[in-house]
């Protein structure tokens, strides 16, 4: 019966078509504005401080649970890093169920449940929701914080930050952090392997008992409850957790710099150069500023329509991409605009940068543009209704952010009420060209004489020079070479350090085996090498053969994964160099291009080529380093070789302890044996 | 004239287990083919509408990989009536979010926006079937980005070449061996023409389905979906023919190199029964039993109490005609790969001699009805749902029946599956490890 309706009025809707008349070359004019229905949770306190708020949503048979704690930011100081200890630990047994039966419990109610230093967040099954609760509950109320678990965690931690030591983004992140709050702020300072290590479980409990209280504790449940029995479940729960006043604590002024000035960390391993144009701002979400300025930061680089990206990246294409951000936060933020450019064109980049960000404080933008900002704004905020949790949310803000009541409900009021002026006026007040610190983390010598360059309103903008720990230091200098030495002179101080003339050249042929330990796995090098500039080398993982290449002095061939690929003409180039075991017997083109330090010694850096660099320890002669330049698939690397511990062999010393570093990775090659003038056949070197 | 009209159940079902929700939809086929689901949900007035087609990557053409992910790129070029460049800008600055997805067996176009703008989200995806601007600029264009986006996504990103060594090892035929960005000499030696002649393929409204979900009126949603879409001329049908693989019968062993990784990754890999199979859902399950939560018996073992792996994952890649089964972990410390591979079959043996405990078959159970409640938690979220469950189950009620087949499954079915397709002499071994470049 139903079908036979709906058919009918189907084909009322056919014959409709038929008449009807669309117009495709235009997008269709929008519906009226659809009605925004902002519900309100029901809430109450407990006792011991605890605010709860409740959002009963039955569309589905699940709750989420919030706790978080609305703590001000507290310094760690000497102990940096505390906080994260804590929270890593929560959720690692309590005082009542060991670890894993804890774990086992929660899987098996089929729920989510993770724990943070200030927060904990728990997905259920509405059936499940008392017991997922009381897990909750549990394991943030009643820790057992045990050494085994503790060291496991603080290890890893330490791991972890290690592993970073290089990474460019990561100390990029953390300068631009300490520059913009302060050294002692909480938000500028950082935990470092040595903060870690000296915190001790004592303190890690300690902390806990210090601020894991409920004074600014806020607990959102959302969805399939009922009120009244949810409450009752809370109060049962939480009510035992008990009300402690938090430390009073003193924040750091936070001040800008006082002039706009370029601040250089230099990463001598760096291919990209990271760029963050960042000053701190005064901006709460209650500031009737707030609207204005996330328009206007919309319209500068708030997504990949808008100018900044518009700019770096599709008219100039400096970057993948380049944005901005501006915060907020009832304690201190930051206006941040940045890109991670290629090295050459990082000046052009910074000044790119200060040109978009005086357009927009100098020049209205255009109504379409400010329209478009909104639009998208208004877009987000409907769209967010969808969850329940966003009930929650803007509840939780309008509590912690000390919002007026009806903030959420005049929310696209506000949006629509921002004008070309207002945009002017934040982005001249926040995005402050005049005291904003230009953080560029990369490879100094390539990138820092043009940085020193630039000009900005007429003048040149100041230098200075940070280490990884945020400290101002000198400019890292390049150390003029004493006119008496040449690459001549490095060369033959580098003979005879390993034997002289004589003994050198009594070699002509070189077999090396070495082996290095890779993630528990034994990875094997063999090389030959001969005087007249041949060369078989061969690696093996496990036995296998991973890669082997053969180069007979005119031409070669690799052999990797099975396939065996003729050297092109870059390699036969680089296989040149590569077979000789001692290219120091001639000059030939090498050039001396300077002095530089290497692991705090001075070494010669000789250039062959382009591609090629070799160091040689200024003191004892020995080569201590080789730097090989390669492009693949348009980027750029360049792989540092290592050498040390010389022994002698046959008259003549090599190294017998080899590192190369790939990427993040560094493989320590231990050379188990050499031979010389033996161990080598023409066979070695066939196609 | 509408060839098949079906509505489901209006009532709320309160199923025996109590799940209490049902997602109800409508679902008919335009004149011109095109499979239309509407569903209606007025809590916020949000609409979402997307376009499921029916071709991914194991869709060649002329034996060249890669044409439907290209194609997900290519189709936000432009249209006749939508200028280069602005098909993103509309969105946005209609206050929308967008994306597109693809993948071996299908490609997905979707908009979310406040429910005002339903006939936006129509006009939109109707341009892009109708007339999209399939022209040399942008196969240009387009080609440079996808390069850019298989350096970041494949040859630059740590692991990002596993999936790719997986399908290559476990199939040899079939167009899953390839990877779905596709081989770049294969897109660079693509014609226009052979770009018009794909699109004119797959991409015509019979072999796409149309979803819109959320705020909506019913009545009125379909005329204008009649009004956009039916002009759209029907295209001939799709010919599809499945590759057959021979079942592998001897381990296959394989090493693959990585320059963007520190620690090595050891993978078991077996093929499997395709998506819509019992059996499928039966190994999703297998997977929760090994690696789902730190109580999981692979990731307590070797994570937490042996302290031999940083990570141990258990996956169920099912796509429409087979499926990839992989068990993937990373070395801690100074663990050997081979310790890995003994502990990893240490508990697939003990899945095909052991039946599961009574309370662990009961946290699978509670597990995966936690999974089913919430992946039907937004508009966007259901409509892909349905769309997926139309375009490659073809069975669109499995919105709502799904969790019925999880249900149905028993410890002696695990048992059985793992005995099945888990068996070691049709298995992969891969080992993916770090590249170093070799010493001068």
């Amino acid at each position: 019966m139903k079908k036979y309706i709906l058919t009918i009025n189907a084909l009322l809707f056919l014959a409709f078509t038929s008449i009807a008349q669309i117009d495709r070359s235009t997008p269709p004019e929008p519906g009226p504005a659809p009605k925004i229905n902002l519900e309100k949770p029901e809430t109450f306190t407990l006792e011991n401080g605890l605010k709860v708020m409740i959002v009963e949503n039955h569309k589905l048979p699940r709750v989420n649970m919030i706790l978080f704690l609305d703590n001000p930011p507290h310094s760690e100081g000497e102990k940096a890093g505390v906080s994260t200890l804590t929270g890593g630990l929560l959720g690692t047994g309590t005082t009542k169920t060991p670890k894993d039966e804890f774990n086992e419990e929660v899987d098996y109610l089929g729920a989510n449940l993770y724990f943070g230093a200030e927060s904990v967040r728990a997905n259920t099954l509405s059936k499940f929701f008392p017991k997922v609760l009381g897990l909750m509950a549990e394991g943030a109320l009643a820790p057992k914080f045990t050494q085994e678990e503790f060291e496991k965690l603080q290890q890893r931690e330490i791991e972890e930050l290690e592993s970073n030591e290089k990474d460019v983004a990561f100390n990029a992140g953390r300068l631009r952090r300490t520059l913009t709050f302060g050294k002692n702020h909480p938000y500028g300072e950082f935990s470092t392997p040595e903060s870690l290590e000296a915190v001790t479980l004592e303190e890690v409990k300690s902390h806990y008992n210090t601020y894991f209280v409920p004074e600014n504790a806020y607990l959102a449940i959302i969805g399939d409850v009922d009120f009244e029995k949810a409450k009752q479940l809370v109060e049962e729960k939480f009510s035992s957790w008990e009300a402690k006043k938090l430390p009073k604590e003193e924040l750091p002024e936070v001040r800008n710099a006082e002039t706009t000035q370029i601040n250089i960390l230099d990463m001598p391993n760096a291919v990209q150069s990271q760029i963050a144009v960042v000053n701190s701002v005064d901006l709460k979400k209650s500031n009737p500023d707030y609207f204005p300025s996330i328009i206007a930061n919309r319209i500068l680089g708030g997504g990949g329509d808008a100018r900044l990206f518009m700019n770096l990246r599709e008219d100039k294409g400096y970057t993948y991409g380049a944005y901005s951000s501006i915060g907020n936060d009832k304690y201190a933020a930051a206006f941040i605009a940045s890109a991670q450019v290629r090295n050459e064109v990082t000046d052009s980049s910074v000044v790119a940068f200060l040109d978009e960000i005086h357009r927009i404080r100098t020049e209205k933008v255009s109504e379409e543009e400010l329209n478009n900002a909104k639009n998208k704004y208004i877009g987000n905020f409907v769209l967010s209704l969808e969850q329940p949790s966003t009930v929650a949310q803007y509840a939780l803000d309008i509590e912690t952010e000390d919002l007026p009541e009806d903030f959420y409900e005049t929310y696209l009021q506000k949006i629509n009420d921002v004008t070309v002026e207002d945009v002017q006026r934040v982005a001249k007040k926040y995005f402050k060209l005049d005291k904003a610190r230009i953080v560029v983390a990369g490879k100094a010598s390539e990138i820092a004489e043009n940085l020193e360059k630039i000009e900005f309103n007429g003048e040149t903008l100041p230098v200075k020079y940070y280490n990884k720990l945020g400290e101002e230091i000198e400019k890292p200098k390049a150390k003029e070479v004493d006119a008496s030495v040449t690459v001549e002179k490095v060369y033959a101080d580098y003979i005879e350090a390993i034997g002289g003339r004589k003994a050198v050249e009594e070699v002509e042929s070189v077999a090396m085996i070495a082996e290095a330990t890779v993630q528990g796995m034994a990875l094997n090098l063999s090389m030959k090498r001969t005087m007249d500039g041949k060369l078989n080398q061969e690696v093996s993982v496990g036995g296998n053969v991973m890669s082997k290449q053969v180069f007979n002095g005119e031409t070669g061939f690799v052999v990797a994964q099975g396939q065996k690929i003729p050297y092109n003409e870059d390699q036969i180039k680089a296989a040149k160099l590569d077979a000789n075991p001692f290219p120091e017997l001639e000059v030939g083109d090498a050039s001396l291009e300077g002095i530089e330090n290497v692991e705090g010694k001075d070494a010669y850096v000789v250039a062959l080529g382009e591609n090629n660099k070799a160091f040689y320890d200024a003191e004892t002669g020995l080569k201590i380093k080789t730097v090989q330049t390669v492009s693949q698939a348009g980027q750029t690397m360049s792989i540092p070789t290592g050498y040390s511990d010389y022994q002698e062999v046959e008259g003549v010393k090599f190294p017998f302890s080899i590192s190369q570093a790939a990427g993040p990775q560094t493989f320590e090659f231990n050379v188990t044996e050499i031979l010389v003038n033996e161990g080598v056949t023409a066979e070695d070197f066939e196609e | 004239m509408f060839k098949q009209i079906k509505l489901t159940a209006c009532a709320l079902l309160v199923s025996a287990a109590g799940v209490a929700q049902e997602v109800e939809f409508t679902e008919y086929d335009l004149d011109n083919g095109l499979h239309v689901i509407l569903h209606q949900d007025k809590t916020a007035p949000v609409v979402s509408t997307s376009v499921m087609y029916h071709v991914g990557g194991k869709d060649l053409k002329n034996d060249k990989t890669g044409f439907a992910h290209f194609f997900e790129h290519l189709l936000f070029e432009g249209t006749k009536n939508i200028k280069k460049g602005e098909f993103m800008s509309i969105i946005n600055s209609n206050g929308g979010s967008f994306n597109a997805t693809t993948s071996l067996d299908r490609t997905y176009y979707y908009e979310t926006f406040p429910s005002n703008k339903l006939e936006l989200g129509l006009w939109l995806e109707s341009e892009r079937m109708l007339h999209p601007v399939i022209g040399e600029t942008g196969v240009e264009t387009q080609n440079e980005v996808v390069k850019e986006e298989r350096r970041r996504s494949y040859d630059n990103r740590p692991y990002g070449n596993l999936l790719q060594v997986i399908q290559r090892n476990l199939f040899s035929q079939h167009p899953y061996k390839d990877p779905n960005i596709g081989y770049m000499e294969d897109l660079d030696a693509a014609t226009l023409e052979e770009f018009n002649e794909y699109f004119d393929e797959y991409y015509a409204p019979n072999n796409a389905t149309l979803v819109v979900a959320g705020d909506i009126e019913i009545d009125k949603t379909k005329k204008l979906i009649e009004d956009y879409f039916g002009p759209v001329p029907s295209g001939n049908q799709v010919s599809r023919t499945r590759v057959e693989e021979k079942p592998i019968n001897t381990t296959v062993k394989d090493t693959f190199y990585d320059p963007n990784i520190q620690l090595p990754m050891f993978i078991l890999g077996w093929r499997t029964p395709g998506m819509a199979a019992k059996d499928a859902q039966v190994l999703d399950m297998i997977s929760t039993i090994l690696s789902g939560g730190k109580s999981s018996r692979l990731y307590k073992k070797l994570v937490d109490d042996q302290k031999q792996a940083l990570q141990v994952s258990a996956i169920n890649l099912a796509f429409e005609d087979y499926g990839a089964y992989a068990v993937l972990s990373l070395p801690l410390g100074d663990t050997q790969l081979e310790t890995l591979k003994q502990e990893i079959d240490e508990e697939i043996v003990k899945l095909q001699n052991e039946t599961i405990s009574e309370r662990e078959f009961q946290k699978l159970q509670n597990t995966f009805e936690n999974r089913f409640v919430n992946a039907n938690s937004s508009v966007s979220g259901i409509a892909e749902s349905l769309a997926t469950y139309n375009v490659l189950y073809e069975d669109t009620d499995l919105i709502n029946e799904q969790i019925e087949i999880y249900r149905s499954i028993t410890p002696e079915d695990i048992k059985r599956v793992a005995n099945e397709y888990l068996k070691e002499n049709q298995r992969a071994e891969i080992y993916y490890l770090p590249k170093k470049d070799d010493v001068q």
